[in-house]
């Protein structure tokens, strides 16, 4: 089976060659997807063994992982994996988060903070900001209880989910709008822990205001109802 | 009184520019009636104030002034909303066009094939470029 990785970047000109080296171990390919970063993310990165596609503006997250994932699908993958350019995904997940698809147990598999492997460096208003999200996604969107940790990026899925997972959300609700899209359409999920690691540099680069980024979550959900 | 013919006059310059709009296909046959119903009943409050009062009554506001408020700031909300479901829709076409340029770069790259021999198909003349069915 092709395992292609799909890696969205975004001014991680600093960070991204570690990062790739690390997931390159794990993957047969790479697709990095430079959402228009004013630094040499792209160009770092075409350095490694990967492929490297670029948007000509910045679009968001949710869109670079978009065009990643049809890019994979065109390179013939039959499992596609999402992880972040920044670092806070542990590479050694990589094989538990595969492992189910391979074994045919299941379509969709979601790394999640909150199934026994401590996160490290998690601040306490990240947590809370998490779980209060996750009680919007349960009440505002219907997404099962289940779910522990909806906000979480690294997801695999197999080609034929890919294809089925329709999502459009061009910014951080893509999360939300890709869960809802996978607990409603019949196919067989899993979450497995995930450890995620936050360095003062992630935290810094994320943005300070988290808060923030959950009411524009919310609002965008909202939006995105009525523009199907 | 002057503020009455103005008004007027104001509702029926809206009025001719919508159906022009509609004539020149740049908005729909029933945007172009919704304002047109908004003009006429606006030129209609205008010229018949009093009828405002008969209508606040019905719908249980104290004056007829304070029902044109309500109205009005209903009517900016829902106006606003599809202002942001317009922007959304852009946004989104954006996206995909942004989407497209990257793909292209994808599939058309001479340095992909050498790396990935097999996987993406690049024919030497440009005109007869293509890639693999997936």
């Amino acid at each position: 089976m092709k395992v292609i990785g799909v890696v969205p970047a975004f001014k991680e000109e600093t960070r991204i060659v570690n990062v790739l080296r690390a997931y390159l171990a794990y993957f047969d390919e790479i697709v990095v997807v430079d959402d228009g970063s004013s630094d040499r993310t792209a160009e770092v990165a075409r350095m490694e063994r990967v492929h490297v596609l670029r948007h000509a503006i910045n679009r968001g997250q949710g869109a670079s992982l978009r065009t990643g994932t049809l890019a994979a699908l065109k390179l013939g993958a039959d499992v596609i994996v999402h992880v972040d350019a920044d670092g806070q995904h542990d590479p050694k997940d990589l094989p538990n988060l595969i492992k189910p698809i391979l074994e045919g147990q299941a379509d969709v598999v979601l790394g999640s903070r909150f199934l026994g492997v401590e996160a490290t460096g998690m601040p306490l208003l990240r947590r809370c900001v998490l779980k209060a999200g996750r009680w919007f996604n349960i009440l505002a969107l219907g997404i099962p209880k289940k779910v522990t940790d909806p906000q979480n990026g690294l997801r695999a899925m197999t080609a034929e989910a890919a294809r089925r997972i329709d999502f459009h959300q061009d910014g951080k609700a893509h999360a939300s709008e890709i869960l809802r899209c996978v607990t409603r359409s019949g196919l067989r999920w899993v979450e497995i822990p995930a450890h995620i690691i936050y360095t003062q540099d992630s935290l810094n680069k994320a943005g300070t205001n988290r808060t923030s980024d959950a009411f524009r979550i919310a609002w965008h959900l909202f939006i995105g109802v009525f523009t199907k | 009184m002057l503020i009455q013919i103005l008004l007027v006059l104001g509702f029926v310059l809206a009025l001719w520019i919508t159906w022009k709009r509609y004539r020149q296909d740049v908005i729909t046959l029933i945007e172009a009636l919704g304002w047109s119903v908004l003009c006429v009943g606006g030129g209609v409050i205008s010229l018949l104030p009093k009828l405002t009062e008969y209508l606040a009554a019905i719908f249980g506001v104290g004056r007829g002034v304070d029902l044109i408020l309500y109205a009005a700031v209903a009517i900016q909300f829902f106006l606003i909303f599809k202002l942001f479901v317009s922007h959304e829709k852009t946004e989104r076409l954006l996206t995909k066009l942004v989407q497209n340029g990257a793909l292209k770069d994808l599939s058309f790259r001479p340095e992909e094939q050498e790396r990935w021999s097999g996987e993406i198909l690049v024919n030497q003349d440009s005109s007869t470029r293509h890639t693999p069915s997936e």
